[in-house]
C-alpha cells in the first residue's frame, strides 16, 4: 500500500530522507549530496571541534566567486578605466556599492578564517594519521597549505584592480618585497608586472590571474583536499572516536578480513579498519550534515551582509605613481611581512642587512617550509589525533601559539602603530594632518 | 484528559508548522531579494553613449541636396530653405546604406502618388533599396528609412536632429 | 533532537536578520537624495509652467558625458534648472545659470565639472561638491570655499578653472581676480626669479606647472591654521619669508586681495592635455591671405556673381567682370558674345537655350538655368564683351 507521492516530494526525498535506508540513496541519487559520505559521526558534526571553519572558507569562496562574476561585467581593466568604474560601481550602478563592499569584506575575512582553520587544524593534530590504512593527513595538510598561499595571491592580485593609491602603491611594496629574492628577484618581479612598472600589463596580468586562474587552481586543489578528507576517514575526531571504541566494550565490530599472504607491511593479516560502530556514533548526511551546512551557509552570509553595510569599501585617489601616500602599506595580512622588514633592516657600522631579503624572504620563506615539513616531524601517537590541545603535543601547541602572537602582534603594530614616514605612534597620538588643495 | 493532552500537541503541531512556514518564506524573501540585488546591478542606469539630440551645424553650411553625416548616420536633404533627415540604418538588420544619385529624375509610384526622385538607397548587406525619399520597394527591408525631427536651436540657429523623434515622410523644416 | 531544533532556529533567524539587511539595502536603493530634488522641481514647474512641462522634467541619473575631456558629470541629476528659462531665482540647486557663459561653453562640450571643480562622478550632494571629503582633492570652487579663504567675491574661486583653458590669455572676459594676478605678475617682474610658461629666471623654483604640486610637498612646518596649498600661497605671497626662512623673495606689500588673485593664478597652472578645438582663440584650419580674402569676396559680390552663384565659374572665367576659374576647362566667357557666333554660327540666345556638346550635357544636367536665368545670363554676358571691346580700344596705342 504505497502512499501517492507529490511530484514535489519526488524531487525533493533526498533532502529529506524517511528512513536510514533512503539517507543512504540519497547520497548517490543527488549530483549535490554525492559530494558527502552516506553517513558522518556526530562529533563531525560538532561547531566545538573544528567551528566548521573549513566550510566557512569554502563558503566566502563563494560568496567571492558570484559576487565576482557580477563585477566582472562592471568593471574594466584597464588603467584609464579602472578607477572611474569603480567609482560608478559606488555611485550609478543599483546596488553596485552593496556588491563591492560584500566582494572586499568576504576577501579579506576569507583570509583570516582560513588561517585560523590552519591553526584549529595545528592544535587538534588534525594533520596526523590515526590508525586507519591509507591515510595521508600529512599531504593534505600541504594541500590545505597551497591553498592558503593561493588565497593570499587571489587576494593580493585583487586588491590592485581598483587602481587607487591604496592599490597602487600596496602592490608596489609587496612586489618589492618579491624582488629581494636571491638571484631570481628581479626576474619574478618583471614577469609578475609585465614590465618595469605597475602598468597596464601588470593590471591585466593581475586580472587574469585574479578572476580566472587562481580560482581554477582553488578549485582544484579544493577538490583533492576534500576528496583526501574523504579518503582519510573523514575528519580527525573519527580517528579519536576509533580508538576510543576499542576500549569500549560493544559488540564484534564487523570488520573486514584480508589474507595478504605477508604482503601487507608491518600489519597483521586482521587488518585495522577504523570502523566506528554505526548506529551509536553517526547519522546520515541527509539531512543532518546538510541542515548544519544550510545553517553555516546563512549565518556566514548574514554576518558578510551585515559587515557590507556597515563597513563600506574604501576608494581612495585616482593612482598617481608621482604621488607616494604617507604612509604606504601593503594589505594587512602582509603588514606583519612589512613590520618584520623593517625591523630586520639592520645597519651595523658600514654595513646594512637587506631587511627585503631577511624579513622579506627568508623569515616567511622559512615558516612555510617549516609548517610543510611539520607534520613529518611530529612524532606524537595517534592518540593525539583530533583532539584540542593533547598533552602530548603540548610543547608543539605552544611553540605554535608563539608564533601566531608574533604574527599578530607585528600585525598590530603594522596597522596601528605606524604613522607617517613608518614612525611608532601610539594609537592615543594623532597622526599629522594630511595637507589638501584648499 | 487524552482528549485535552491531544488537542493542546495538534495546536502546537499546527503553531509549529504556521511558524515554520513563516521561517521559511523569511529565507525565500531574503534570498531573492539578496538575488535581485545582484541581478539589478547588472541593469545599467548611465550609458556611455552619444546624445539622441545634436546639432549639426548651421542651415547655411550644407549644401543643396543630400549631405551623409557620418558618424550619426543620417542623410541631410537641403532643397532651397526646406531640410528633412532620413536615417541611413536598413531597417532589416541595421546595415548602412549607401546613396545612389540617379542621372536623371525617375517618376515611380509609392502609395498612389506619382512621385518625383533624384536618387536611391541601396543597402550593401542583403540588397534592399529604397526610393529618395525612403519607402523600400526592393529586397528583405521591411520597412522604409526612418524620418527624425529636424528643428532650429533657438540658441544659436543651428539645425537640431532628435533621432527620438519620428515625423512623417512630408514633414519639412523650413529656415 | 535537541541539535536538529536548534540548527532550525539558527537557520530561520539569520533568515529574518539577512531579510532585515536585505530590505535595508533595497529600499536605500530605492529612495536616492536625488529622487527627492527630481519631484521638489516637478512641482516647481508643474506651479510656474503647467503640468505638461513637468511631465517633461526627466527622471533618472542624468549625466553629461564628455570624452574629449575625459568627464561623465551628473551634477545634473539635481541641478535641473540649469538650462531652464525662467528660473533666474529659484533656489539652488534649481537654477537657472547664466546664459552668456553657456552660450560660449555648452554644457554638452564642457559639462559642468571642467569649471566648477567637484567630483561629476558622483550622485550624492555631499560627494559631488566635495567640499570635506577624503580622498577627491578637486572641490567645487563655490561659495562655501570663497567664505572659509575670506574672498569677498563668492564666485571669484571659479576662475582658477577658467585659467586652465584660458592660461595664455591676457585678458579673459570675466575673469577679473585672473586677470588682476597676471596684471600683477607683469608690473611685479615675477619672471626675472622664476621661470613661468617657460620663461624666466631660475633664482626662485619653476612656477610653470606649479598647480600640479601636491599638497604634501609643501613645507607647512611654519604655517598656523589650515594646512592647505592655497592657504600656503596666500601666506607666502603675503610675507614670503613667514613661509621660506632662507628666501631672497622680496615682500611686496601685497594686500588680502592681490595675495588671493596671484593665489587663485598660481594654483591654476596645470598640464592640462586640452583638445584643439577647447584651446581659446585658436583656429584651426589654414587661414586665407587678406588678398585671397579680398578676391572671395569680389566674385561673389561684384558683377559677376551670378556666375559664382551659378557655379559657371568653375569651368569659364568671366575676366573683365573679374571672375577667374580654377580651371579654365572652357573659353573665357568675356568673348562669349562674338565666339558662340563665330564658332557655332548662332546667337547666344539660340545657342543657350539649345545647346550643343558640353554645354548640353552640362546644362541639362548639372546646371539649371530658368528662362530668367538664361536672360540674365545672356545680358552680362554681352555687358562683359562691351568691357573688353572698350579695354581693348584702351589698350591699342592710337594710331
Amino acid at each position: 500500500m504505497e502512499v501517492k507521492k507529490s511530484k514535489w516530494d519526488r524531487l525533493m526525498w533526498t533532502w529529506k530522507p524517511p528512513s536510514e535506508r533512503e539517507a543512504g540513496d540519497s547520497v548517490v541519487r543527488n549530483l549535490l549530496l554525492h559530494w558527502f559520505p552516506a553517513k558522518v559521526t556526530k562529533d563531525s558534526l560538532s561547531f566545538r571541534y573544528s567551528f566548521w571553519l573549513g566550510t566557512v572558507s569554502a563558503l566566502l569562496f563563494g560568496i567571492l566567486a558570484v559576487t565576482g562574476v557580477v563585477l566582472m561585467f562592471l568593471y574594466v581593466p584597464s588603467v584609464e578605466r579602472a578607477y572611474p568604474s569603480v567609482k560608478d560601481l559606488e555611485f550609478t550602478v543599483s546596488f553596485g556599492g552593496f556588491i563591492r563592499a560584500v566582494h572586499r569584506i568576504s576577501a579579506h575575512l576569507m583570509v583570516a578564517v582560513v588561517f585560523l582553520h590552519l591553526v584549529r587544524v595545528f592544535w587538534t593534530g588534525a594533520y596526523k594519521n590515526g590508525t586507519a590504512s591509507n591515510q595521508n593527513r600529512p599531504f593534505n595538510w600541504i594541500l590545505g597549505l597551497a591553498l592558503l598561499l593561493i588565497t593570499f595571491l587571489l587576494s593580493f592580485t585583487g586588491y590592485l584592480l581598483p587602481w587607487d593609491q591604496l592599490a597602487y602603491w600596496a602592490i608596489t611594496v609587496g612586489t618589492n618585497i618579491a624582488s629581494a629574492a636571491p638571484l631570481v628577484g628581479d626576474k619574478i618581479r618583471f614577469l609578475f608586472l609585465g614590465g618595469n612598472e605597475i602598468g597596464q600589463n601588470t593590471l591585466l596580468r593581475f586580472y587574469v590571474l585574479h578572476c580566472f586562474f587562481l580560482p581554477l587552481l582553488v578549485l582544484f586543489l579544493f577538490s583533492w583536499h576534500m576528496w583526501r578528507v574523504r579518503k582519510d576517514g573523514g575528519l580527525a575526531c573519527v580517528d579519536k572516536l576509533a580508538l576510543k571504541q576499542k576500549s569500549e566494550t560493544t559488540a564484534p565490530v564487523k570488520s573486514k578480513t584480508y589474507s595478504l599472504l605477508g604482503i601487507t607491511r608491518g600489519r597483521t593479516v586482521h587488518v585495522e579498519t577504523a570502523l566506528v560502530a554505526q548506529d551509536e556514533h553517526t547519522v546520515p548526511s541527509s539531512p543532518n550534515l546538510t541542515r548544519r551546512l544550510l545553517a553555516v551557509m546563512l549565518i556566514t552570509l548574514t554576518v558578510v551582509a551585515l559587515l557590507a553595510v556597515f563597513v563600506g569599501a574604501p576608494l581612495e585617489e585616482a593612482a598617481n605613481p608621482l604621488v607616494t601616500p604617507n604612509p604606504a602599506k601593503a594589505p594587512w595580512y602582509f603588514l606583519w611581512l612589512q613590520e618584520l622588514v623593517t625591523d630586520t633592516t639592520i645597519h651595523i657600522g658600514g654595513l646594512t642587512i637587506n631587511g627585503a631579503l631577511l624579513g622579506g624572504m627568508l623569515v616567511p620563506g622559512l615558516l612555510v617550509l617549516l609548517l610543510g615539513a611539520w607534520p613529518y616531524l611530529d612524532k606524537s601517537s595517534v592518540n593525539s589525533v583530533g583532539v584540542w590541545f593533547a598533552k602530548e603535543r603540548r610543547r608543539q601547541n605552544l611553540i605554535f601559539l608563539a608564533a601566531v602572537i608574533f604574527i599578530l602582534i607585528f600585525t598590530i603594530i603594522g596597522t596601528f602603530l605606524r604613522g607617517p614616514y613608518w614612525k611608532f605612534y601610539w594609537p592615543w597620538q594623532g597622526w599629522p594632518e594630511v595637507p589638501r588643495r584648499f | 484528559m487524552k482528549n485535552l493532552k491531544l488537542l493542546a500537541s495538534e495546536m502546537s503541531e499546527g503553531r509549529r508548522a504556521f511558524f515554520r512556514r513563516i521561517g521559511q518564506g523569511t529565507l525565500l524573501a531574503a534570498v531573492a531579494g539578496q538575488g535581485y540585488a545582484l541581478l539589478r546591478s547588472l541593469v545599467p542606469n548611465v550609458l556611455y553613449e552619444q546624445p539622441q539630440k545634436f546639432k549639426i551645424g548651421l542651415p547655411t553650411q550644407f549644401p543643396e541636396g543630400v549631405t551623409f553625416i557620418e558618424d550619426r548616420r543620417v542623410y541631410l536633404f537641403r532643397n532651397q530653405n526646406t531640410f528633412h533627415v532620413l536615417s541611413a540604418k536598413c531597417t532589416h538588420l541595421g546595415c548602412t546604406v549607401k546613396m545612389v544619385n540617379l542621372n536623371q529624375p525617375e517618376r515611380v509610384e509609392i502609395q498612389g502618388r506619382q512621385v518625383e526622385i533624384a536618387q536611391e538607397f541601396h543597402c550593401p548587406c542583403h540588397g534592399s533599396k529604397y526610393y529618395g525619399d525612403g519607402t523600400n520597394y526592393a529586397g528583405p527591408a521591411p520597412q522604409p528609412l526612418a524620418c527624425y525631427q529636424i528643428e532650429v536651436s533657438p540658441d544659436d540657429g543651428q539645425l537640431v536632429v532628435d533621432l527620438g523623434e519620428t515625423v512623417s515622410r512630408d514633414a519639412r523644416l523650413t529656415v | 533532537m535537541n541539535w536538529k531544533n536548534r540548527d532550525w532556529a539558527w537557520i530561520y533567524w539569520s533568515g529574518v536578520v539577512l531579510l532585515l539587511i536585505t530590505g535595508y539595502v533595497v529600499w536605500d536603493n530605492m529612495v536616492p537624495e536625488w529622487g527627492d530634488y527630481q519631484s521638489d522641481f516637478k512641482e516647481l514647474v508643474a506651479q510656474r509652467f503647467g503640468q505638461a512641462r513637468a511631465k517633461q522634467v526627466p527622471a533618472g541619473i542624468q549625466q553629461v558625458w564628455v570624452p574629449q575631456l575625459g568627464r561623465a558629470d551628473r551634477c545634473t541629476t539635481c541641478h535641473l534648472g540649469v538650462s531652464w528659462k525662467g528660473f533666474e531665482n529659484a533656489p539652488e540647486p534649481f537654477r537657472t545659470h547664466s546664459k552668456e557663459i553657456l552660450d560660449k561653453h555648452p554644457i554638452a562640450q564642457y559639462g559642468c565639472t571642467v569649471c566648477h571643480g567637484g567630483q561629476g562622478q558622483a550622485t550624492d550632494e555631499r560627494s559631488a561638491h566635495a567640499t570635506m571629503v577624503d580622498h577627491w582633492e578637486d572641490p567645487v570652487l563655490g561659495a562655501d570655499l570663497a567664505k572659509t579663504y575670506l574672498v569677498k567675491n563668492r564666485e571669484a574661486l571659479l576662475q582658477i578653472n577658467c585659467n586652465q583653458c584660458h592660461r595664455y590669455d591676457h585678458e579673459t572676459k570675466g575673469a577679473d581676480y585672473i586677470n588682476y594676478a597676471k596684471q600683477l605678475v607683469q608690473q611685479k617682474g615675477c619672471r626675472a626669479c622664476h621661470t613661468i610658461n617657460g620663461r624666466g629666471g631660475m633664482v626662485g623654483p619653476n612656477l610653470t606647472y606649479i598647480g600640479d604640486q601636491s599638497p604634501e610637498q609643501y613645507d607647512y612646518s611654519r604655517m598656523n591654521g589650515v594646512k592647505t596649498a592655497f592657504a600656503w600661497h596666500l601666506s607666502h605671497f603675503k610675507e614670503p619669508k613667514a613661509m621660506v626662512s632662507t628666501t631672497v623673495m622680496p615682500n611686496f606689500g601685497f594686500g588680502s586681495k592681490e595675495a588671493q588673485a596671484l593665489a587663485m593664478l598660481v594654483l591654476s597652472w596645470k598640464k592640462t592635455n586640452l583638445p584643439v578645438e577647447y584651446i581659446p582663440g585658436v583656429k584651426v584650419g589654414d587661414v586665407p591671405s587678406p588678398e585671397e580674402l579680398a578676391k572671395e569676396k569680389q566674385m561673389e559680390t561684384g558683377e559677376g556673381a551670378f556666375f559664382v552663384k551659378k557655379t559657371c565659374f568653375i569651368c569659364h572665367s568671366v575676366s573683365t567682370l573679374g571672375i577667374e576659374s580654377a580651371t579654365n576647362i572652357g573659353p573665357d566667357l568675356a568673348n562669349a558674345a562674338a565666339d558662340v557666333q563665330a564658332r557655332f554660327g548662332r546667337t547666344l540666345e539660340d545657342f543657350l537655350a539649345a545647346p550643343t556638346g558640353t554645354m548640353a550635357v552640362v546644362l541639362s544636367t548639372q546646371i539649371h538655368l530658368t528662362p530668367e536665368d538664361r536672360a540674365e545670363a545672356i545680358s552680362k554676358l554681352k555687358a562683359a564683351y562691351q568691357l573688353k571691346l572698350e579695354q581693348e580700344k584702351t589698350a591699342r596705342p592710337r594710331k
